[in-house]
């Protein structure tokens, strides 16, 4: 019973009672994590219970899948932390977060392109031939939607979904043990952008990135690229902070690459896992100056 | 106090609105040469060089409509000067000197430079078409449109709110579209910003913040890009491919360079440049690689160098059936004076495993990479009749070329059939000339 206790403890008890009865609910679990709205469009009307669609039915299977994964938690919980017995968990220095061999692992991820805010950007995802990695494809189109107030168009992107347990509760990674992020990708010379996602508490803190760059050398072969926590500056809105502070590493919710480099035309990625490493050598928390901006 | 200072610049503003109409006149003309001197004539005009600041604690209803009236006319004469905006750039040579030219005709023919910052956004848009977009100085000669000394807050109070909030919004829209284009500001933006704006504006913390993350960015790329890119297309071709070899023993080979060659009929045949690139580790592999197996010719490949495609061939193989790699043994008499295999046991403990739990991607190996001025199996069959002397095994072999449409036969679009199928026949030709 205490073990189950504090299974329930990790999640956060904002959404009060709101978890229980959510099974119950479809088309709930779809957060609208952006509050953009297209110039030009006119404003929602539906009253928000008119969206509500109750079906019992689904509900009577949304309880079934969650109580299973209680359970799995459960048992989980009780051969260690994070899935894995005390030993292995102690021992590890590395871990692969992400890996992609099979359909299965492309759904634990999301792409996005300027076509949400009028553009003409296409990118697509699917495995690449020997079903080994995943590829990431498409062209980008750098054409300013003309709806009057956008500015600036051209962007193509891939994020992974935050990790949710049973009764959608929201379960951030924690990433403390690690320093360093591992990647094994191809590309095609194009620069991307790695952007880090931390799990908000306050709402003011939802469009907040911990980001940095990731430059591709291009050609027929994989290239190990290395990248520190304490290399991601923090952004907001997609503008550099004045007031830099290091990644929180407990609390990381999605990773997601971008790419906007405003030229016109194909690319790809070809992306074979993403891991975490611990480089004892790399002592550094954050890279950029956290001094006080106007010390008394 | 305020009444009287107001009603004796009543006579100023009847003449401005004059001054605009007469602008709106000859800029219909438009020519400008005409602007020029007009401007000139009014710049001798004895017109008092004093901004109108009409406080919002007007009691008097006359006063009040009086600045309303002026309201409306600063707003027909600002639309009537948007006009004149886009007009002063429309010139035939559209460069940098025309550009600057267009600047100076507006800095001359407003001594108050009303409406600069609509001025400023209409040449903020119009730089890519001029060209200009990267050069800083342009970008200086901008901001000096804006009027010295004016926008600097003299008390705290104005230095508390947002002092002239659209002009400082403008100058920071300039800053934002450096930044945009990479240009890096220099000594000379911040002593304009200063003199505009003052030390603690809007526009000056953009131009801090640009030179704080510019310079800490400006070196982060592992693979550089020179810019300008070389215009040759053969060294283009050699800087490209010594980028994707990631290999400092690989040599480049020029198997022919673009020539044009007129036969006696008459007929042009037009040779296109093929430049490859192999590593001694290549050529190794390739010397240990069956003969009865194909080696496949793939491409075009798409690499990216800043704003320029090209495409890259590879010469490679598929990757062994399991039951047919063998481990390769090191015979242990190949070199006296030092092992050429080691086993030691250092006796790591898991504590020290820092290798990945996942099996990597296996991918046949690559023997040769080039990059070609076309992309036909002709073109690239010399490619291989060149690898051939230097490995000689290459013409036992048979050779597949597994093209994908590119976007060059996109373009002529005339052999895109048989371009299309994705395994074309086996190039015996290559064989039976080798």
């Amino acid at each position: 019973m205490a073990l189950s206790l504090k299974v329930l403890n990790k999640c956060h008890w904002q959404n009060g009672l709101y978890p229980l009865f959510r099974a119950l609910v479809d088309n709930c679990s779809q957060i609208q994590y952006s509050s953009y709205k297209r110039p030009g469009t006119p404003s929602d009307r539906i009253p928000p219970w008119a969206k509500i669609n109750f079906s019992f039915q689904k509900g009577i299977e949304g309880i079934k899948t969650h109580f299973g994964r209680l359970i799995k938690e459960v048992g989980d919980h009780l051969r260690g932390p994070e899935e894995r017995s005390l030993e292995e968990y102690m021992l590890e220095k590395t871990r692969v977060a992400w890996q992609f061999r099979s359909e299965e692992d492309l759904k634990k991820w999301v792409i996005s392109c300027d076509a949400e805010i009028g553009g003409k950007s296409e990118v697509y995802l699917k495995l690449s031939k020997n079903n080994q990695s995943a590829l990431l494809y498409g062209t980008l189109n750098t054409q300013v939607p003309r709806d009057g107030e956008t500015r600036y168009s051209g962007y193509c992107s891939m994020r992974s979904k935050p990790r949710r347990i049973s009764f959608d509760r929201k379960w951030p990674y924690n990433w403390s043990k690690f320093n360093c992020l591992h990647l094994r990708i191809r590309g095609d010379g194009r620069p991307w952008m790695i952007n880090i996602y931390t799990d908000p508490y306050y709402s003011h803190q939802k469009d907040d990135l911990y980001n940095y760059f990731m430059f591709t050398r291009g050609g027929p072969y994989w290239e190990e690229i290395k990248i520190p926590f304490s290399k991601f500056f923090f952004s907001s809105r997609g503008r550099i902070q004045d007031q830099q502070h290091a990644l929180w590493v407990d609390k990381i919710s999605t990773l997601g690459f971008t790419l906007g480099d405003k030229v016109d035309g194909p690319f790809q990625l070809e992306i074979d896992f993403i891991g975490l490493a611990r480089d004892r050598a790399h002592i550094e928390e954050c890279a950029y100056e956290i001094y006080e901006k106007n010390p008394k | 106090m305020n009444r009287v200072r107001m009603l004796s610049l009543m006579p100023v503003w009847g003449s401005s609105a004059g001054r605009s109409s007469l602008l709106a006149r000859a800029a219909s003309k438009q020519n400008l040469l005409q602007l020029q001197r007009r401007s000139g004539l009014q710049n001798s005009w004895s017109v008092p060089v004093r901004c109108f600041q009409a406080s919002t604690t007007f009691s008097s209803s006359k006063i009040a409509r009086s600045v309303q009236g002026d309201k409306d006319r600063g707003k027909s004469a600002a639309n009537r000067s948007l006009t004149v905006v886009e007009e002063l750039f429309e010139r035939e040579a559209k460069t940098k000197a025309t550009f600057q030219q267009a600047v100076d005709v507006f800095c001359k023919r407003e001594i108050r430079r009303r409406g600069h910052v609509e001025f400023i956004y209409a040449a903020l848009k119009k730089m890519v078409e001029f060209g200009v977009e990267k050069d800083i100085n342009i970008y200086n000669k901008i901001l000096d449109i804006f009027p010295k000394e004016v926008f600097v807050p003299r008390n705290f109070i104005q230095r508390m709110y947002n002092h002239y909030p659209r002009q400082q919004e403008c100058a920071v829209q300039v800053l934002e579209q450096m930044e945009t284009y990479g240009v890096m500001p220099n000594k000379e933006t911040k002593f304009l910003l200063l003199q505009i704006f003052g030390a603690k504006s809007h526009p000056m913390r953009k131009y801090q913040r640009i030179m704080y993350w510019f310079p800490k960015f400006k070196h982060i790329n592992p693979y550089p890009v020179p810019d300008p890119l070389p215009a040759d297309a053969v060294d283009l071709a050699r800087l490209s491919l010594q980028r994707i070899a990631a290999d400092l023993d690989a040599r480049i080979t020029t198997y022919q360079l673009p020539h044009v060659e007129i036969l006696d009929s008459g007929k042009v045949v037009d040779y296109p440049h093929i430049i490859g690139i192999q590593s001694p580790d290549q050529r190794s592999l390739l010397a240990c690689h069956n003969p009865e197996r194909p080696v496949f010719v793939e491409g075009p490949f798409p690499l990216w160098l800043k704003k320029t495609c090209v495409y890259y061939y590879v010469l490679r193989a598929e990757l062994l059936p399991l039951e047919e790699r063998k481990e390769e043994v090191i015979d242990p008499e190949r070199n006296f004076y030092y092992p050429m295999q080691l086993d030691i046991d250092l006796e790591r403990d898991e504590w020290e495993d820092e290798e990945f739990d996942i099996d990597e991607v296996e991918e046949g190996p690559v023997f040769a990479m080039c990059m070609a001025g076309a992309g036909d199996q002709a073109t690239l069959a010399k490619w291989i009749v060149g690898l051939q002397e230097t490995n000689p095994v290459l013409s036992q072999m048979p050779v597949v070329f597994r093209l994908t449409p590119g976007p060059r036969e996109l373009k002529s679009g005339t052999d895109l059939e048989e371009n299309s199928e994705e395994e074309t026949a086996r190039s015996q030709s290559v064989n039976r000339e080798a």
